[in-house]
């Protein structure tokens, strides 16, 4: 999706810390996402992916629509570990959004064109499954798993 | 409705401390238990909650651990705050609890006499409504700023998965700057690590004068979740997810507050098991912020290669459980995975490599002047405040405060095995890293001899059976420091209350006292002196409240100034 | 002096990093991956579901099927469902590259035949479940109605043995 380097900013949204320490993981010697041509950037403004990380706590909500807007187009959001992608094992709390999908419904109804998302389930994702997700944003690897049903005869 | 008699208490030591209590306080006391042998619930009069406290806080020497507040109207009660203490050389709680009627709330707060529970009470009030009366700073603390008042989501009557509470425009009350000062907000995002938190310093002439904290972006209602949806096998898996630097002390420690309060004797072999792995986390905690720590001092290489070791343990916690991080091997009445030979192999062969390189690691850095003249004597805290504030973990023992739940309050295995707790009495920032790098040696001395001495047999209790409303404690030594759990149970399956309190709660408002008179490019490293898993390298604003100009500092630019040590 | 034997440290350490992704990595054994239900195993009891921390296993009644669904994106990778499956229908495997572009293509889920009760006609348990039941029936050596015993929970109430015609089979 994107051919140039990526820069990435790192946004948790109530995370347990989990995926945050793997991403960091990421950048250092073993898995050196640099080589990727990955950059962590401390803006949104600089940011071509943002990669978020947790519920979506009600506190952090506004924060996060406000960092995502700051973000320039084509922007683009990797979410990270089942927070992220389905609420986790808080989805149904009072005291969060519960996951993308149901913050991308607030964005809708707020009138913010929410940016296209990839998913990245784990709990947390192994290093390894971050850097294939960029891996898969440069084009450089391939797409692993597809929906599966099973209906019986 | 009685009273515990002298001679129900074995424990001579905690037969004293309770006749001196009734002594003093006999008509206070509405009703007395023992539970476990050595931990001694108090529930008083309303009026008598202060003096109490203050009693055993002031007199006995205890230290404040935190207050649950339970909603116990469903039981034919009202609202009840439980204060928990703890007297760590007689390995002995104590928790003294008052009852607040059903239609009006309120208790006398203990604040002013035991300045930790500032905070613990401020979230009774935002959670079940209790009003303390004469809190120094009854500003909300927990809940959202867009939460509407009047609506306290711990009572029972509100529903654990109710999303559409109103959100309200409001802002959190902050300290106005006065003339002269400057606001430094850091937060709420940072560019490397870490969570939501704000911390606002006020600065004067690059000095900070006070601070202010407003943090709680992580707040996901794990209690509510766990008393609302989940069975008590499925709260280790929840609690493990509190934090994901240091979760396993979390299931651990639910556990062992569950097991203690249905006296479930776990297999040793579990037990031995729990120690392994509990240390296999401080091992990866401390390396994981030794390396942050370097990172903000401007020491990326150090930084590089602290990671660099602890990547092994992540890979040994990986072959061991499963899992890179959330181990999952805590249930209720054991563990579900054994540590296999090659696993055990594996941990001695990490173990040796780490002792040499850490070594090697630690010994360039304090032989960096350049980077210990930025931590030595820097973020002071003294003895007294620390103990004023009850804060835990290498945060206490960097002031010279000798506690550890490992040693004062023995779990699981840790009694069987012999380590060292250092202990440095300068209060600083470089107390507080020598204290964690001599724990990645003592634990690895843990480990070795766990692994030596570790019985074969089962992994599971027999029996596991739960009865109805009786009250657990559960202690543990996270890497950080003290982690208390405290429930009582519930039917169905069901924990009935659950709180948590986590280290840092603890030693976050000690951060202020430490900021205090500091160099404002040193406040970085200070906040993340007490690793509260986020520091502070963020995206300042700087008002200038004269004329209202602001002015915004990257991330670059701040961490460059920082780690010059020019902003001024 | 400590600067040297860094830079002594790094080259003697040499370079550490991985090739992924232009080389595959390995997990270690015994890793949690991506669970996986097996179809032909399952038999819809729901085990699974009821353990599950995060629901991110669900089971929905539809047009006669028993949809079991799982959610790798609300999946939290603990095994617990791998635990509970009385019929070993469930594996964690050592998938981990789990990115991707719709929420609905981290989905599994299995489609079981729902048999009716024989007294109301209401869908009330899968057909492979029912079948199994009867099958223990049999193996115990118990002669019984097949259907009498297919019955709703509610008309199974009060039901005694003389009821479903039960008999041991002399042999």
């Amino acid at each position: 999706m994107i051919k140039k380097s990526i820069w990435i900013y790192h946004l948790n949204t109530g995370g347990c810390n989990g995926c945050d320490i793997e991403i960091i993981d990421v950048l250092t010697p073993f898995h050196d996402a640099e080589r990727l041509g990955v950059k962590l950037v401390g803006s949104p403004r600089h940011a071509d992916v943002i990669l978020l990380t947790g519920p979506i706590t009600r506190q952090s909500m506004e924060k996060a629509i406000n960092a995502i807007t700051a973000a320039p187009d084509p922007k683009f959001i990797v979410a990270i570990g089942s927070c992220a992608c389905g609420g986790g094992i808080w989805y149904d709390s009072y005291a969060t959004v519960g996951g993308i999908e149901a913050f991308y419904k607030i964005l809708r109804e707020r009138g913010v064109k929410p940016p296209k998302v990839i998913y990245v389930p784990g709990c947390p994702p192994r290093p390894e499954a971050i850097l294939h997700a960029l891996a898969y944003f440069k084009g450089l690897a391939s797409k692993k798993i597809k929906k599966r049903v099973f209906v019986e005869k | 409705m009685r009273i515990l008699r002298l001679e129900e208490i074995e424990n001579p030591e905690l037969k004293e401390i309770y006749e001196e209590i009734v002594k003093r306080f006999g008509d206070g006391i509405l009703r007395s238990e023992l539970i476990a042998g050595n931990k001694l619930h108090l529930h008083v009069e309303k009026g008598f909650l202060r003096k109490v406290s203050s009693h055993i806080f002031d007199e006995l020497g205890a230290f404040y651990c935190t207050t649950a507040g339970v909603d116990e109207r469903p039981l034919g009660g009202g609202f009840r705050a439980y204060h928990i203490f703890s007297i760590d050389e007689k390995n002995l709680f104590i928790v003294v609890s008052a009852e607040a009627s059903p239609s009006l709330p309120r208790l006398p707060s203990i604040a002013n006499d035991v300045q930790g529970a500032n905070w613990a009470e401020r979230e009774v009030r935002d959670l079940l409504g209790i009003e303390f009366d004469g809190h120094p700073d009854p500003r909300r603390l927990v809940l959202p700023d867009d939460w509407p008042e009047g609506v306290y989501p711990l009572r029972k009557d509100f529903r654990y998965d109710l999303k559409e509470v109103p959100r309200v425009k409001k802002q959190y009350p902050m300290r106005r700057p006065e003339a002269e000062e400057y606001v430094m907000p850091i937060g709420p995002y940072h560019p490397a690590l870490h969570e939501p938190e704000y911390f606002r310093l006020y600065v004067r002439g690059g000095r900070v004068v006070d601070a202010e904290y407003r943090g709680f972006g992580v707040f996901r209602g794990v209690e509510k979740v766990a008393e609302g949806r989940l069975t008590y096998t499925q709260i280790p898996f929840i609690a493990e997810r509190i934090c994901g630097i240091c979760g396993f002390t979390h299931s651990s420690c639910y556990c062992e507050a569950i097991e203690e309060a249905s006296g479930i004797e776990i297999p040793e072999r579990a037990q031995y098991i729990r120690t392994i792995m509990l240390e296999l986390e401080r091992i990866e905690s401390h390396l994981l912020w030794v390396g942050v720590a370097c990172h903000l001092l401007g020491f990326d290489t150090g930084f590089m290669h602290c990671w660099r070791i602890r990547e092994g343990v992540m890979d040994l916690c990986e072959l061991i459980s499963g899992n890179r991080k959330t181990y999952g091997m805590n249930l209720v009445g054991g563990v579900r995975r054994d540590i296999t030979e090659k696993g055990r192999e594996k941990a001695l062969e990490y173990l040796a490599k780490m002792r040499k390189e850490l070594r090697e690691i630690s010994e360039v850095v304090s032989g960096m002047s350049e980077l210990t003249a930025r931590i030595k004597d820097v973020g002071i805290l003294s003895k007294a405040d620390a103990r004023k504030l009850s804060v835990v973990g290498p945060t206490a023992r960097g002031s010279g405060l000798k506690r550890d739940v490992r040693v004062d309050h023995p779990y699981f295995a840790y009694g069987k095995v012999s380590f060292k707790i250092p202990v440095y009495s300068e209060g600083d920032v470089w107390a507080r890293l020598m204290v964690r790098v001599e724990e990645l040696f003592s634990s690895a001395d843990i480990i070795e001899q766990a692994l030596e001495g570790i019985p074969s047999g089962d992994l599971m209790a027999e029996r596991i059976e739960i009865p109805v409303g009786v009250r657990g404690l559960g202690v543990t030594e996270a890497p950080r420091g003290e982690n208390i759990h405290f429930l009582i149970t519930g039917a169905e399956n069901k924990i009935y209350r659950w709180k948590v309190r986590a280290p840092t709660y603890n030693n976050l408002p000690s951060v202020p006292i430490m900021l205090k008179d500091e160099s404002l490019a040193d406040a970085p490293i200070i906040i993340a002196s007490i690793d509260p898993c986020f520091s502070c390298t963020d995206r300042m604003v700087i008002v200038d409240e004269k004329t209202g100009e602001e002015r915004v500092l990257g991330a670059e630019e701040i961490l460059r100034l920082a780690r010059r040590g020019e902003i001024r | 002096m400590s600067r040297f034997t860094l830079l002594k440290k790094a080259k003697e350490i040499g370079v550490i990093t991985e090739r992924y992704p232009y080389k595959p990595t390995k997990v270690p054994e015994g890793f949690r991956g991506k669970p996986e239900i097996d179809p032909e195993k399952c038999i819809g009891c729901c085990a699974c579901i009821a353990a599950c921390p995060p629901n991110a296993l669900t089971s929905l009644d539809e047009n006669g099927y028993r949809v079991i669904r799982i959610f790798y994106g609300r999946c939290i990778f603990c095994g617990r469902c791998v635990d509970v499956c009385p019929e070993k229908a469930i594996r964690m495997t050592e998938e981990f590259e789990l990115t991707a572009d719709d929420h609905e293509e981290l989905v599994q889920e299995v489609r079981l035949k729902l048999v009716r009760c024989s007294v109301c006609g209401r869908y009330y348990d899968t057909e492979r479940h029912y079948r199994m039941i009867l099958k223990e029936f049999e193996e115990a050596g118990l002669k019984v109605d097949p259907e009498v015993l297919r019955r709703c929970p509610e008309h199974r109430m009060g039901m005694s043995a003389e009821v479903i015609g039960l008999r041991r089979v002399r042999k």
